[in-house]
């Protein structure tokens, strides 16, 4: 595949998550495509282009499929996620990727795992969930830590309240505030995502943390991890920037040496250690 | 030794003789005063004495705005077609060769990018030697990056001293054979010995935001973006899109962009990683002294003096980068 090149793909799907979020289903026109675009690790993000509108990086959201089907969890902000919010099933876009390094879950064998998504973070995760349960034999305890400004922006809130029934996973969601009207999920406390951290049992030298949330968080969870007696190199986050070609080139990226886009987007703590603003 | 040799009186007969071989654009001063790069009109003779142009020749390469898809429903996105007419590049200077070396590592490297590969294949570069001045610091700072070229002609008293970088100067060479002398002379040293040179690399640690420098240049820095936009090895863009009014075509193009912007980090949302002056001086810094990303560690300054010379508040990085990588950049 031309990584230059956007695939065509056709939306197959729209499901509103929230006011402001929505998750599409993607399909390749193209079985090579098709292919290469589902073949990915999470946290990896692709290309979205909407014709007339426009390029923008994208997290994979869901598991890497054989069918090729490709899941984006997108917030409709910007100048290509607002027009894409009229979107509909049929509607053609274009793909590029996959891009960037992911999680290292070869590195996550046998070790217990905290996962800790502030707001649309959430939407890597998922993917770095749904993947960690699908091999849920290879590794050790497995949690996820997840806040949202209010109940009703809790993104997969019903794939979560499921799988509270299980055993195997321990799911704590946070809200910053409870809407009056709406009665809060049962495992869900209104407290800021860091407070999460507070006195949490783990064995900080079998756990391995992975983090994804707006950049305001980062710094506050990082102490957290740091005061449960985490080293930076069982510490990954995933950046946002400003991704714009996805493969190291248009120099918008760069967080100290590295690239965003072709370094990361999920790096150690370790290896962001003493760059300026790289957590802030 | 014996070299080959071109006497100033027949350098027009030499641009005719090229001149079959492709489009020869070359710097020209204009009424205003500044020299560019421009179409060499017959009869006139380049200005080879200028030390500089207002805008290095990366302008050739990477347009400061083009279009890089077309979008047609039905089929999708394609990327732009048509032939690349050849172009010869002639009165380069070392510092802007380097510059072509290091936009071909970023553009030609992997995945290598269509239309500036399509670009590059159809552009012959021939250098000249030049007389650096205060601005320069080519010949006060070795670089890694290489001045490679396909014809170089050093200028000397009388004429040029030519030589071959590749194959096609070999051809081009062949081209102008009536106009060689065989001459018994040793040309002296120029600035192409300062290039190519293996260096240690840059200091690993980071750049510490607390040292007062930045905080004096960033606050003395217009934010006028010149210095990037004449930089030979500056090469953010950005890309952009519209619709076509029919509603079912759209085209895409990148523009060059420019670190010392606002909008340059700025994300969906109004956020922006680079707030303020100081973090985007820093920025512009890393990349020209440091490398990031593939080209981490190697340092893109080719000394060609544009930004200190274009610079309206004066600024200068030499002392802060005299400092801080441990040698006269």
């Amino acid at each position: 595949m031309n990584t230059n090149l956007p695939a065509a793909a056709t939306i197959t799907s729209v499901r509103r998550l929230t006011a402001d979020t929505s998750l599409f289903t993607l399909a390749c026109n193209d079985r090579d495509a098709a292919l290469e675009l589902s073949s990915f690790q999470p946290g990896q993000f692709l290309e979205l282009s909407l014709p007339g509108f426009g390029e923008i990086p994208i997290s994979y959201c869901g598991l890497p499929s054989a069918c090729g089907a490709i899941e984006l969890c997108i917030r409709h902000v910007g100048h290509v996620t607002s027009p894409l919010r009229r979107a509909g099933p049929g509607d053609a876009v274009g793909l590029r990727g996959p891009f960037g390094h992911g999680f290292p879950l070869d590195g996550y064998e046998n070790q217990d795992l905290l996962l800790i998504a502030g707001g649309l973070g959430m939407a890597p995760l998922r993917s770095l969930l749904l993947a960690l349960l699908d091999q849920r034999s290879r590794w050790g305890n497995l949690t996820l830590l997840y806040g949202a400004r209010e109940t009703g922006a809790l993104l997969f809130l019903d794939e979560l309240l499921d799988l509270t029934k299980r055993s195997d996973i321990r799911i704590q969601l946070a809200v910053d505030r409870r809407e009056q009207c709406l009665e809060g999920p049962p495992n869900c406390r209104v407290a800021l995502l860091p407070a999460l951290l507070d006195g949490l049992a783990i064995q900080p030298e079998h756990t391995c943390a992975a983090l994804c949330g707006p950049p305001v968080v980062y710094a506050y969870l990082v102490a957290g991890l740091k005061q449960l007696g985490l080293s930076g190199n069982r510490i990954h986050l995933s950046l946002e920037r400003r991704m714009k070609c996805g493969i190291g080139r248009c120099g918008h990226c760069a967080v100290g040496s590295f690239l965003c886009c072709s370094d990361g987007p999920v790096f150690s703590l370790t290896q962001l250690q003493g760059i300026e603003g790289a957590l802030a | 030794m014996a070299v080959d040799f071109i006497a100033e009186r027949d350098l027009q007969r030499c641009l005719n003789l090229l001149r079959r071989q492709g489009e020869v654009h070359a710097p020209l001063r204009d009424t205003d005063g500044m020299v560019r790069f421009g179409p060499l009109p017959t009869g006139v003779l380049p200005d080879l004495t200028a030390v500089r142009t207002l805008l290095p020749p990366k302008k050739y390469l990477l347009h400061p705005r083009e279009t890089i898809l077309f979008y047609q429903a039905g089929s999708g996105y394609q990327l732009p077609s048509g032939d690349v007419p050849r172009l010869i590049l002639f009165g380069l200077h070392p510092c802007d060769l380097a510059g072509i070396n290091y936009l071909d590592q970023v553009f030609l490297g992997n995945e290598p990018d269509p239309l500036y590969a399509a670009r590059r294949a159809a552009l012959t570069l021939i250098g000249t030697s030049c007389a650096p001045d205060q601005f320069c610091s080519c010949h006060l700072r070795p670089s890694p990056l290489t001045a490679s070229c396909d014809l170089f002609l050093q200028q000397i008293g009388g004429g040029f001293v030519v030589s071959c970088g590749s194959s096609r100067g070999v051809e081009l060479l062949e081209t102008v054979t009536e106009l060689i002398q065989e001459r018994e002379l040793t040309p002296p040293a120029d600035t192409r010995s300062f290039f190519g040179q293996q260096l240690p690399p840059p200091p690993r640690s980071e750049l510490d935001p607390a040292l007062p420098d930045w905080q004096n240049l960033a606050e003395q820095c217009l934010g006028c973006g010149a210095c990037s936009i004449c930089c030979p090895t500056c090469c953010c863009f950005d890309v952009l899109e519209s619709g076509g009014l029919d509603g079912s075509s759209a085209e895409r193009w990148r523009r060059w962009d420019n670190c010392l912007f606002k909008s340059h980090a700025q994300v969906a949302g109004g956020a922006s990683f680079q707030k303020d002056r100081t973090q985007r001086f820093r920025y512009r810094y890393r990349h020209k002294y440091r490398g990031f990303g593939q080209l981490k560690r190697l340092p893109s300054c080719v000394g060609c003096g544009r930004c200190r010379a274009v610079c309206p508040a004066g600024l200068d990085l030499r002392p802060l980068a005299e400092r801080l990588e441990g040698c006269a950049p």
